[in-house]
């Protein structure tokens, strides 16, 4: 589609307006660029070494076809602490991500998935969603799927992202340093375009970086680089999308996503099978968003909540024993008695609180077991998570929530990568996914280019890449708005109606929810 | 002699030149320096044909994958990557650099084998606008650069015939010291001598003795014995007339070619290909051949597969489309 419309609008853009254009925008810098000199020059330069820039790093090196080529990554933060991180078997960050089937696999095909700690993540059989305003249920596994004598089949895989990080770091390292640049520790301090140099190479298309060490010790001056390929996989304000002058729009959803990494109660009586991990997720119309608990090991669990800011900063400020009830109450209480519950007086000095809970009658838990003698509870038991019993210390935080979506992922010697490219409403748990995608269909390019003596950074290359993800990453971005703007509507009107309808069709016809679950890997 | 001079001229100076006995119309020479500035935009006419251009290293991948070239230099190399090439008419470019970037840099180490192997390539074109359009956009590539330097890549601005009588260049003849007259060595010969897009811009001139034929059969002069000739064309059929002429030039927003590119009269028919490499073969035109007739034909190939753009997707390898429209084809010429 994308490339019909560039066909039919060819015509109108005459070359030199093309180079015009090109020259006129290519600039980002926070400092003035000095230097004709001839930088040093790399295949790919990724800048951000999150997991989609260094998984691209990881897929390239795993690669045959692209394993030599001179690559280099840079990244602010301090990849020595990321590749050191560890902690104990009780405790998980809170920043966690559900991978789906098809990242797992890429991740085991670039042979990343071998240092990842296996025992710090958490495979899930079974998911649990529900209107919390009409009890309309939705059950995603794979059992219309499965053979009775198999295992139930995986629907994702919950990882912490530093986990996850870690072993794209040993799985880099792994590959040997031949070729291979990290810049830790080190800011882009400005990107223009290279120039040409007299006896040399033509780099006045080419993007050059000037590199600043970020530890002010050192006065050596700016490395310039120079980038056959420059993807920015720097996150959702790129100083590379910048350089490359290309637009970004979207908005703001006016909602937090409150985290929190919660212990649940031992005793799980409810699956007679302790190899079925379920996630849960509770719409909850009148509070602004989903919750959802996802599976952790050692009982525990990750919470993310999309509520509204001032929801989220009244949780945030609650003491743990008023957040664990809040928590247990917004997957079982009606709308009316959470909205009640969110606006009960804080207690107003936490810290003495805390100290004496033991004793106390916390409030919130109070009106938690007062209000659920008279709620009606599913048939099922199994429909309802595990209680919360805890919640790790400093562990409750929460981010804004936002769409975004770039106008391009390709410029010429440009390519744009996970949140560079696309920042979309977490309710899926499809952000870091999208990401991981994008990074295998650019290595792919990549791979594809090298083997058929095309110039990785040219356009004509690029433009297989974005041809590959930018349609899908749009469709799974406005799936999730939608949603989104469905389940913010609260009462029992049309809309509450219809989606409830829509749910219980999606539930009970097998076929078209096995198209939305393969649709969703 | 040198009559035959080949291919899509483009520039003044070259039309001067070739002017009296050229095989190329006047037609072709206006139409093509009209694209010259445009060559390699993306987006630009000659989009279509940059689309192409991944096909082609497929199928040279799949001609080797059949018969690999006997390895010239008998020398110790650590490369399995030993291949010459040769691109004639290579235009701007476009299929010449991307061989070039899949050249790799020699190195102390043991090499893999490259999907085209190859070690060195010469690309011509009697076109002056036109092999100034591509060393500019060379120079834009460090690696190809590099390749350019160190003569791994050269372009030449210069006819087949010019090749043809020429002595083979100093640096490349380190083994042999042949200080007799130019004339009487052989021409310089190529483990893969490349043809794209070119056989139907040839104009027949029976008069001067210029056809598609003679031209074929002067290309597999310089390939070497175990060597290929490989091209790609387009049939003339009723289905090929309608998709490059009425369609492919129509006007905006359907064409995707610019007007007067093609002349559905002088496409080529795979069979008329074939026929032809066979005659230039039995020949033996090179005059060292020791062989001559039926017997040059002994290990030779032939090879024909038919390619299909489909707007959106581009182009794709489709197997009994050749008598369509577009396709590849491959001769390899006996040991």
């Amino acid at each position: 589609m994308r490339s019909l419309v560039r066909t039919a609008t060819r015509p109108y853009v005459c070359p030199s307006c093309h180079l015009g254009r090109l020259s006129a925008r290519r600039r980002f810098a926070s400092a003035s660029t000095p230097s004709s000199a001839l930088p040093e020059i790399y295949d790919v330069v990724c800048v951000g070494g999150g997991p989609a820039g260094l998984g691209l790093l990881a897929a390239l090196r795993a690669t045959p076809a692209t394993s030599k080529l001179k690559v280099a990554l840079v990244e602010t933060q301090d990849l020595e602490k990321a590749r050191s991180w560890s902690l104990d078997a009780q405790h998980y960050s809170n920043r966690v991500s559900s991978l789906t089937p098809s990242s797992v696999s890429f991740l085991q095909k670039i042979g990343v998935w071998d240092h990842v700690d296996a025992a710090r993540v958490q495979p899930y059989q079974e998911m649990q969603v529900w209107d919390g305003e009409t009890g309309s249920r939705i059950t995603f596994d794979w059992s219309m799927e499965t053979s009775p004598f198999e295992d139930l089949r995986t629907v994702a895989t919950m990882t912490e992202n530093s986990n996850l990080v870690r072993a794209l770091l040993s799985r880099i390292a792994e590959s040997g340093d031949e070729n291979l640049s990290i810049f830790s520790n080190t800011t882009v301090s400005s990107i223009a375009n290279g120039s040409d140099i007299p006896d040399g190479p033509d780099l006045s298309a080419w993007p050059v970086l000037s590199l600043a060490p970020t530890t002010s010790s050192s006065a050596q001056p700016p490395k310039q680089i120079a980038a056959r390929l420059l993807v920015g996989a720097d996150g959702i304000n790129s100083p590379v999308r910048r350089f490359a002058d290309i637009s970004t729009s979207g908005w703001d959803y006016d909602r937090h996503g409150v985290v929190a990494t919660l212990s649940l109660s031992d005793l799980d009586p409810v699956h007679s099978s302790p190899n079925i991990k379920t996630a849960f997720q509770r719409f909850l119309p009148a509070l602004g968003g989903p919750i959802a608990l996802l599976p952790l090991p050692n009982n525990t669990a990750s919470l993310v909540w999309s509520t509204t800011v001032a929801n989220a900063a009244y949780l945030k400020s609650l003491p743990p024993r008023a957040f664990i009830a809040t928590v247990n109450a917004a997957f079982r209480l009606s709308m009316t008695d959470l909205t009640y519950m969110l606006r009960m007086e804080r207690p107003s000095t936490t810290s003495p609180t805390s100290t004496d809970s033991s004793s106390a009658i916390d409030p919130h838990e109070d009106e938690l077991t007062w209000r659920l003698q008279h709620t009606p509870q599913p048939r099922k038991p199994s429909q309802l998570p595990p209680l919360v019993t805890g919640v790790q210390e400093g562990s409750v935080a929460s981010f804004p929530l936002r769409f975004r979506h770039a106008s391009s992922y390709i410029s010429p010697r440009v390519a744009l990568v996970g949140d560079a490219a696309h920042v979309i409403h977490p309710l899926a748990g499809q952000g870091l996914n999208l990401g991981l995608g994008d990074v295998a269909a650019l290595a792919q390019t990549v791979e594809y280019a090298a083997t058929h003596g095309m110039d990785a950074g040219d356009l004509l290359t690029l433009e297989r890449y974005a041809a590959d993800r930018f349609a899908t990453n749009a469709k799974i971005g406005v799936a999730c708005d939608v949603l989104h703007k469905l389940y913010n509507v609260p009462g029992n009107g049309p809309v509450a109606w219809a989606r409830s309808f829509g749910l219980d069709v999606i539930d009970s016809v097998p076929f078209v929810k096995g198209l939305l679950m393969r649709g969703a890997q | 002699m040198a009559t035959r001079r080949a291919l899509r001229t483009l520039n003044h100076l070259a039309t001067r030149r070739a002017h009296s006995t050229s095989s190329v119309s006047a037609n072709e020479l206006s139409h093509f320096s009209a694209l010259a500035s445009s060559w390699w935009d993306p987006q630009g006419p000659s989009r279509v044909l940059h689309l192409m251009n991944p096909l082609r290293h497929d199928f040279i991948a799949s001609c080797l994958s059949d018969a690999l070239p006997p390895s010239s230099t008998s020398t110790t190399t650590t490369t399995p990557n030993t291949l010459r090439y040769l691109d004639i008419g290579c235009g701007g470019g476009i299929f010449a650099e991307s061989l070039a970037r899949s050249i790799s840099p020699p190195s102390p180490t043991s090499q893999t084998a490259t999907p085209t192997r190859a070690a060195a390539i010469t690309a011509i074109d009697p076109s002056t606008t036109l092999i100034q359009i591509a060393r500019d956009h060379a120079r834009r590539d460090p690696t190809v650069a590099a390749h350019l330097r160190s003569g791994r890549f050269e372009y030449k601005n210069c006819t087949l015939e010019d090749l043809i009588t020429a002595a083979p260049p100093q640096q490349q003849q380190q083994q042999t010291s042949s200080t007799s007259t130019p004339t009487a060595t052989p021409p310089q010969t190529y483990d893969i001598v490349t043809l794209f897009e070119v056989l139907e811009h040839i104009e027949s001139t029976p008069a001067a003795g210029i056809s598609p034929q003679s031209f074929l059969a002067d290309c597999l002069r310089l390939v070497r014995p175990g060597g290929w000739l490989i091209g790609s064309t387009i049939a003339r059929t009723v289905p090929s007339w309608l998709v490059n002429q009425v369609i492919a030039e129509a006007p905006w927003p359907i064409g995707v070619v610019p007007r007067g590119t093609h002349e559905w009269q002088k496409f080529v028919n795979p069979e008329e290909v074939e026929a032809w490499v066979q005659e230039g073969l039995m020949r033996a035109a090179d005059g060292r051949a020791v062989r001559a007739g039926a017997a040059a034909l002994e290990g030779m190939r032939w090879k024909c597969v038919g390619v299909v753009y489909f707007p959106g997707f581009g182009w794709k390898l489709v197997p009994g489309s050749e008598s369509w429209g577009n396709y590849f084809w491959a001769v390899r010429k006996g040991v």
